[in-house]
């Protein structure tokens, strides 16, 4: 009856193989990070689990590939999301590397002794504050907590000094958070290790109260602060940047910066760590140091708008200056204790519905 | 020669299947009751509490959200579907082939495609609130929670109904409708006594497919923020595993009890034959005709023009000169739909050679254990897709076996797909099966044809029609398919859906756009082809 259905089938099939050969060589961004020949291809692998988005690591990982020839395979997701599924996985996963957007899902797994040690070498590329105390996970970029906030629905008086003040029914239904983000989550950890779990949960409860409004991620915020959607939000400061650059004038937000000793103005830095079972692999230890290198670390700062923590790489002069307090202010290894107490209660605050 | 006379004598549909059918469908049967009773095993192995966890707030209220969803869902894609229905089966509706070929269409969107749409067209900044805009309302609208989960759904599930019940109306012989004329009844109690009886069953079995789909919904409600079991599942399913067990049990127990409630009311149904006697009585929608064009141009316009506008319109953004950093690869588009494609065509071929030692046992032996079997694979048509993700996800984790094997592999993700899409397939296959002649196969028989011969040269291109309407059933849903791609795809692997899903949600509008529309036009087009192009009354 119907050969014609074979046809389509075939046709589709015969389409689908055509397009399969994508091409490999780096153009674009990745370009920027190594404009050389490819490398011959050689026998070795890494296995990536990135909680960094896709479109903002990806070219540096495709430079990688090109430049040492090994072949990189990634799973993308939330940090949260990849820490608990290596806990799950344990000693079978087929992760060498471990990449996320904050500390605490790398200290979640550095007390479950999860991860490797990683050389001296690697270790001493970035501040000592910038790296775990056990030599575990190095920082590859910072970014700092602010309130970004429409140009148009908010006046300047308006904005806040400190996150407490969110709380207040000026803010009614006017703020947006990304609970389950991982910088939102370690923020949040921090927040419980130096005003006291009791302090925070009230906090975000009268947030809850307050109709502050739950997006999947910061960048989900930046995008809708940008349109109106919802007036301000407590994002990391790079993505304003980002969108701004895609958008342009009609991007209508700005970032504000609570006051300088406020906890809303916190530095969370993104860690990459090896694996327990990768521990000494040599190729996982290369793309650590990969991450620190001149041209990654300048392509941070001035594609994604990061603070570069490798030592000797300008800052992108679009971003003001750190101030002295930001930095090194909080014990990151305390974050990974308190990773799951702080999603349950997360969970429990009813944020999530809104 | 003895032998040949006592050949005919042998009757051959007495011969019982063979050793080699029966343990193929044996296999078949533990693959499809395998997810469903892994969740169940797990929840009173894993040393949680089930019974405590099902009876907790945790799990209720993500329960009681999901039944209030489902049944205002269910309610109104059912009045809409059968209203809409009506107009094009049975009245003097104008432009009716335009119609008939437009409303079953917002079944190419998956809904959480449809839910974005939505979410972004009238947010600030999108079509919708632009347009409102030039009339002057600054109106933001809030696509969120239990009234966004509602629209979108209902505008994406009616044609669950639609379809079966607009075939239905045009089976209708016209004898006992001009009977019940004659004899005085009125235009609506006619309607009530006569039509609606005989349609009750094609509108309940098509209410029921959107309850099932509401309850299973993933991607629009996880996008509208609206907390039901499968988005509270998704949540809990690393962070606290026996909440998630729990909370799976309870979607498990409801369809299970959606569905036999459904079997037993249908049997108490009265039924009545396919009569397609003729000429179906037409009514003339006299003053109703306005307001019958409006909700045909409602359904039409804002669950297939609007959502398809929203996505041209982000995709368009493309064309925009941004920072580079954010430009969409082509590389990653064409990579997904050839991921798309294949594991469909794959999901399509396994699903097929799953279910046809089954059709065969049921079609043509008629045994009980083929009976049970089909059984089986049919109810597994209400196990919704992150139930069976769920059980291959700690499946694979817990069992060191299962991860050395499974893990990571395509394979692991076409078998959730055919054990979701292969009831779909069931049917199909079961009369392509039974289309056969049978005399055809005893006629081979006593010429001497082996079993494999008579199967390769007399069913396969005898059953091909049916079997290829039965792939591309489970193809267009795999194509579409969200909960299962996004958990357990292997290192590396994206869909189309999962690439719009993941974009849609990071805010990266301009990529999300593109391919929700290659994916919707793909789906479209491969519809047509493969199913609505044969629907012969169109």
């Amino acid at each position: 009856m119907k050969p014609r259905i074979a046809a389509v089938l075939l046709t589709i099939a015969i389409f689908a193989s055509a397009c399969g050969s994508a091409s490999t060589n780096v153009t674009g961004v990745a370009g920027d990070i190594y404009g050389g020949e490819c490398a011959d291809r050689v026998d070795e692998s890494v296995t990536v689990y990135s909680g960094r988005a896709e479109n903002l690591l990806a070219p540096v990982l495709d430079a990688f590939q090109c430049e040492t020839g090994i072949d990189v395979e990634v799973r993308w997701g939330s940090s949260t999301d990849l820490a608990l599924l290596l806990a799950e996985e344990g000693d079978k996963t087929s992760a060498d590397v471990f990449l996320s957007k904050s500390p605490g899902p790398v200290g979640f797994l550095e007390s479950k002794d999860l991860l490797g040690m990683i050389s001296q070498d690697v270790l001493d590329l970035v501040e000592p504050q910038n790296r775990s105390a056990e030599g575990r996970w190095v920082g590859f970029s910072g970014r700092k907590r602010v309130l970004v906030a429409n140009l148009d629905a908010v006046e300047d008086s308006e904005l806040p000094e400190s996150v407490f003040d969110l709380t207040d029914p000026l803010y009614k239904g006017r703020v947006a958070i990304a609970a389950t983000n991982g910088s939102f989550l370690d923020w949040f950890t921090v927040f419980r290790d130096q005003f006291g779990t009791e302090t925070a949960t009230e906090w975000l409860d009268a947030m809850v109260e307050n109709d502050a409004h739950s997006y999947a991620n910061n960048r989900a915020i930046v995008s809708a602060v940008g349109l109106g959607e919802v007036d301000m939000g407590l994002v990391n400061h790079y993505y304003n940047y980002q969108v701004a650059a895609a958008e342009g004038e009609s991007h209508r937000a700005q970032n504000h910066d609570l006051g300088d000793d406020d906890i809303g103005s916190l530095l969370i830095i993104t860690a990459a760590s090896v694996t327990q079972t990768s521990e000494n692999d040599p190729v996982a230890e290369q793309l650590l140091s990969y991450l620190l290198s001149t041209p990654v670390q300048e392509y941070f700062t001035n594609e994604t708008f990061e603070y570069p923590l490798a030592s000797g790489v300008a800052l992108n002069p679009v971003l003001p200056e750190l101030v002295a307090l930001e930095i090194g202010s909080v014990d990151f290894d305390a974050l990974g204790g308190g990773f799951e107490e702080t999603l349950a209660i997360i969970e429990a605050s009813g944020i999530l519905n809104q | 020669m003895p032998g040949l006379l006592k050949l005919p004598q042998r009757s051959p549909r007495k011969s019982g299947p063979s050793f080699v059918l029966r343990s193929l469908s044996m296999i078949v049967v533990i693959g499809f009751a395998f997810p469903a009773s892994y969740l169940v095993w797990r929840n009173f192995t894993d040393g949680g509490q089930p019974f405590d966890l099902l009876t907790s707030r945790r799990t209720t209220e993500p329960l009681i959200r999901t039944l209030k969803l489902a049944f205002a869902v269910s309610l109104t894609s059912m009045l809409l579907g059968s209203c809409l229905a009506w107009l094009t089966a049975r009245t003097d509706l104008p432009l009716l082939r335009f119609w008939r070929v437009i409303l079953p269409v917002p079944l190419v969107f998956p809904t959480f495609i449809g839910a974005a749409a939505f979410i972004r067209t009238f947010a600030p900044g999108g079509l919708a609130h632009q347009a409102l805009g030039w009339v002057g309302i600054d109106a933001v609208l809030q696509f969120r929670g239990f009234f966004g989960a509602w629209f979108v759904l209902t505008l994406f599930t009616y044609p669950y109904v639609y379809l079966p019940v607009s075939s239905r109306f045009r089976q209708l012989p016209s004898s006992m409708e001009e009977s019940a004329r004659l004899l005085g009844d009125a235009p609506f109690t006619m309607f009530r006594r006569v039509i609606l009886p005989q349609t009750a069953g094609a509108i309940g079995a098509g209410t029921l497919l959107v309850f099932l789909y509401t309850i299973s919904d993933f991607g629009a409600v996880q996008l509208l923020r609206y907390d039901t079991l499968t988005r509270a599942i998704a949540t809990n399913q690393l962070a606290n595993p026996p909440a998630a067990l729990a909370l799976s049990l309870a979607l498990l127990i409801l369809a299970a009890i959606v569905v036999s409630a459904e079997r037993a009311t249908s049997r108490r149904l009265p039924t009545f034959g396919d009569t397609q006697a003729g000429r179906t009585v037409r009514y003339s929608l006299g003053r109703w005709k306005a307001p019958s064009i409006g909700l045909a141009t409602l359904a039409a316009g804002l669950g297939v023009v609007a959502p398809f506008v929203a996505l041209l319109d982000w995709a368009s953004g493309a064309l925009n000169p941004g920072s580079r950093g954010l430009t969409v690869d082509t590389g990653k588009v064409v990579d997904a739909t050839w991921n798309t494609l294949h594991i469909s065509v794959l999901a399509a071929v396994a699903a097929i050679l799953a279910v046809l030692p089954i059709a065969l046992l049921v079609g043509r032996y008629q045994t009980r254990g083929g009976a049970f079997a089909h059984a089986v694979v049919i109810s597994s048509f209400a196990l919704p897709g992150i139930l069976i993700a769920l059980a291959m996800r700690f499946w694979t984790l817990r069992s060191d076996v299962a991860f050395d094997l499974f893990s990571d592999t395509k394979a692991l993700l076409v078998f959730a797909y055919v054990v979701r899409f292969g009831s779909l397939a069931m049917g199909v296959t079961l009369l392509a099966v039974k289309a056969v002649p049978q005399q055809l196969n005893d006629a081979a028989r006593i010429l001497g044809a082996t079993s494999f011969r008579r199967f390769v040269s007399i069913d396969l291109p005898l059953m091909r029609p049916g079997l290829l309407a039965a792939a591309g059933l489970v193809l267009l849903s795999t194509m579409k398919e969200l909960p299962i791609s996004l958990l357990i795809a292997p290192l590396g692997f994206s869909t189309l859906t999962t690439r719009t899903f993941s974009s849609f949600e990071e805010a990266f509008v301009v990529e999300a756009g593109i391919m929700a529309v290659v994916l919707v036009v793909l789906s479209f087009v491969l519809s047509w082809a493969l199913v609505l192009r044969r629907a012969d009354d169109l």
